[in-house]
């Protein structure tokens, strides 16, 4: 028994089974928004693409791929940061880290779920699409990498380490009697935590995470493919496309992590647990992951104007200057303050949780303007051939379904919170 | 096996049009799709300017990208060289249209009866109806509903159904019957050409053995078998004289 749970006597730890005012004003809320969502979604299925702001490219003067593609590619990219943190404290076993273990793992299958409806939500026949793709997939498509590598192989690995990591917990709470005893005993599954079973557990953890590594370097990987194997699309083709997914993925993923360890911190009162600490290393992650990332956009701007072709001449333009400048350099200003912030905050060496959550806010704002911006221009200004310069606006269908997603994602992760601790209970012994 | 080509001499090309008109009554295609489409562009600056016309058909590539990306196999390319999208195979993710270097994908965003009704026809009209006999579009051609070739896929696009893609099928039904494209049988000035490119002494080999031509983004490696002879490849200086029909649409 933890001193938590001794001291609470009948209580579950962290808030689990008791509803307060504002966590019954947060749901009641995310179910508001989610509704919204589904209602446009509903919208779209009904009349087809048409009610959003996507058309036809080249003579149709606009972009085919928009919104929810961009956020299919930054739900996938946050997935990075659950599972890499989990892995590395089970392989590093960087004990400070523990208590936002699960939140990771949790944050990870949670925005692979979100990345897998964001791009249904992009498909006229989302039935349709899931039969063909077990009938005639074709693994040559770089989409295929999207449905079997990220969806199949990496939601799975994930839900199955996020299970396995958690089967101590569970079988700690059913000796407890509570409102979910029936379910924690069921999620132990004959798990005693004996010395023989925990080491057993150890050691599979262990190797499921030096396993899950590779597979989340390919699962983003493919991600980028999608983009950087096209010659057809200027700004798209390149070499850099797939590192630079993986690593702006772990960048949105670790800033996420950190604000939902803050706010996790906050709701369930575990200040004790959560260190300064735990917010420190995240942030040290976060900042190498964004100095390799400031690298390569670098790299990529001298790319796309030091020579450039005309038609990369006319995207470059946009970029810099013309159409999507403010989105550019919106993302450039905010990702490079994070940086500076987290450089002054690593050499002074005095570390807040205020400086980490601000730094994962901001580079977050920094990704998802990423992810737009390879998405979109490309189709508006990359032309070939002499079409007219396109545009595209995303419209309140878009922008409903988008933030119905993140509703549904807040809802998932609140109602989990509510019937399982979040943050690992204490170690008993030792 | 024949081997499919079209050769399109821009010397000759006009800028009529009359190629985008036949496409769309033989395929029936609705409103802002121009499975065909001519370019009219001019470059230089006023008053030394030049215009000239291109027409753009889909490229039916020998290495195509929109066959590489698909990730169900709707868009494939047949052995006598047509590329063609199976709409009953289609999810409609569209990745074909971005992978397309050309421009020539156009996803189905409504339903074929609004797709028609966006003409600026009233086809409910009385008097309209007394004269397609209540048919939207008025005139269906009967070839596209069938399945074609050997594969007997759905590739003919007649449905123009919501939610999956479509492009130029080089008149896959009429190939079939041993027909032109539509295109090519309507050009005024007899600028297109269509025939088998692996027969040597078939018309269209000698038509291009004869002339020096050249293939749009050669450079891409997707080795269209839509061969441009005279005139010239579009430059950075290309601007195109019209805006199309998007504002329409949208």
């Amino acid at each position: 028994m933890t001193t938590e749970t001794m001291t609470t006597k009948r209580e579950l730890p962290q808030g689990i089974g008791r509803l307060s005012t504002g966590w019954i004003a947060f749901f009641a809320a995310m179910v508001a928004v989610t509704v919204v969502g589904l209602y446009a979604y509903f919208q779209q299925l009904g009349n087809g693409l048409i009610v959003t702001g996507l058309r036809d490219l080249g003579t149709g003067g606009g972009a085919t791929w928009g919104l929810y593609v961009a956020y299919y590619v930054y739900f996938i990219g946050v997935s990075f940061a659950g599972i890499t943190v989990a892995a590395l404290i089970r392989i590093f076993k960087i004990e400070k880290l523990e208590p936002v273990a699960r939140m990771g793992e949790l944050l990870t299958v949670v925005s692979l779920i979100l990345g897998a409806l964001a791009i249904l939500a992009d498909l006229e026949h989302p039935w349709r699409a899931i039969v063909n793709l077990f009938e005639f997939g074709r693994p040559q498509s770089p989409f295929f990498g999207t449905f079997s590598m990220v969806i199949a192989g990496y939601l799975f690995a994930s839900l199955v380490y996020l299970y396995v990591t958690s089967r101590r917990d569970a079988a700690r709470l059913a000796l407890q009697p509570s409102r979910f005893q029936g379910l924690y005993r069921f999620l132990a599954a004959g798990y005693e935590d004996t010395p023989e079973q925990r080491r057993i557990d150890r050691r599979a953890t262990f190797w499921l995470a030096i396993a899950i590594l590779p597979l989340l370097v390919i699962a983003h990987s493919t991600v980028g493919f999608v983009f950087g194997l096209q010659v057809g699309r200027p700004g798209w083709f390149g070499s850099l496309q797939a590192p630079g997914f993986v690593v702006l993925a772990g960048v949105s993923g670790i800033g996420n992590l950190i604000m939902l360890a803050a706010i996790v911190r906050w709701a369930t009162k575990t200040e004790k647990r959560i260190t300064v600490d735990a917010f420190a290393w995240l942030a040290k992650l976060l900042l190498g992951l964004l100095l390799v990332y400031l690298y390569f956009t670098a790299v990529e701007i001298l790319t796309i104007t030091y020579q450039a072709s005309a038609a990369e001449q006319v995207l470059s333009d946009a970029l810099l200057k013309g159409t999507y400048a403010w989105i550019f350099w919106g993302a450039i200003v905010s990702l490079v303050a994070a940086a500076v912030l987290l450089t002054w905050k690593a050499l002074t060496r005095r570390w807040t949780i205020a400086a980490a959550v601000a730094a994962g806010i901001l580079v977050n704002i920094g990704a998802v303007a990423k992810r737009y911006l390879i998405v979109v221009p490309s189709q508006t200004h990359g032309q070939l051939l002499p079409y007219p310069i396109g545009s595209y606006t995303p419209n309140w269908v878009e922008f409903a379904v988008v933030f119905g997603l993140f509703s549904l994602g807040a809802i998932m992760i609140g109602v989990f919170m509510k019937v399982f601790p979040i943050v690992p209970l204490e170690e008993a012994e030792q | 096996m024949a081997k499919y080509a079209m050769a399109i001499n821009l010397d000759r090309c006009q800028g009529c049009r009359a190629c985008m008109e036949a496409c769309k009554i033989e395929n029936n295609t609705p409103q802002a799709v121009f499975w065909m489409y001519v370019f009219r562009t001019e470059t230089g600056e006023f008053p030394d300017t030049k215009m000239s016309f291109m027409p753009r058909p889909c490229q039916h590539c020998n290495n195509p990208p929109c066959v590489k990306v698909c990730p169900v196999g709707a868009r494939f390319r047949r052995g006598d060289g047509i590329v063609l999208t199976d709409a009953d195979r289609c999810i409609g993710c569209r990745y074909c249209e971005v992978a397309c270097p050309y421009g020539v994908n156009y996803y189905n965003w409504r339903t074929p009866t609004e797709a028609f009704a966006a003409y600026d026809v009233d086809f409910t009209d009385p008097e309209v109806e007394a004269v397609t006999g209540g048919v939207i579009p008025p005139y269906k051609n009967p070839d596209l509903d069938r399945p074609q070739g050997d594969e007997q896929r759905m590739t003919a696009g007649s449905a123009h159904s919501v939610g999956v893609m479509e492009k130029c099928t080089f008149c896959v039904h009429r190939v079939e019957k041993g027909l032109e494209p539509a295109c090519a049988e309507v050009c005024p000035v007899h600028a297109i050409h269509f025939g088998d490119v692996e027969d040597p002494e078939g018309p269209l080999s000698t038509y291009l053995r004869e002339r020096a031509g050249f293939q749009l983004l050669e450079e891409l490696g997707t080795d269209p078998s839509v061969y441009y002879v005279g005139g010239g490849p579009p430059t950075a200086e290309t601007r195109e004289i019209e805006r199309p029909l998007t504002e329409v649409q949208r």
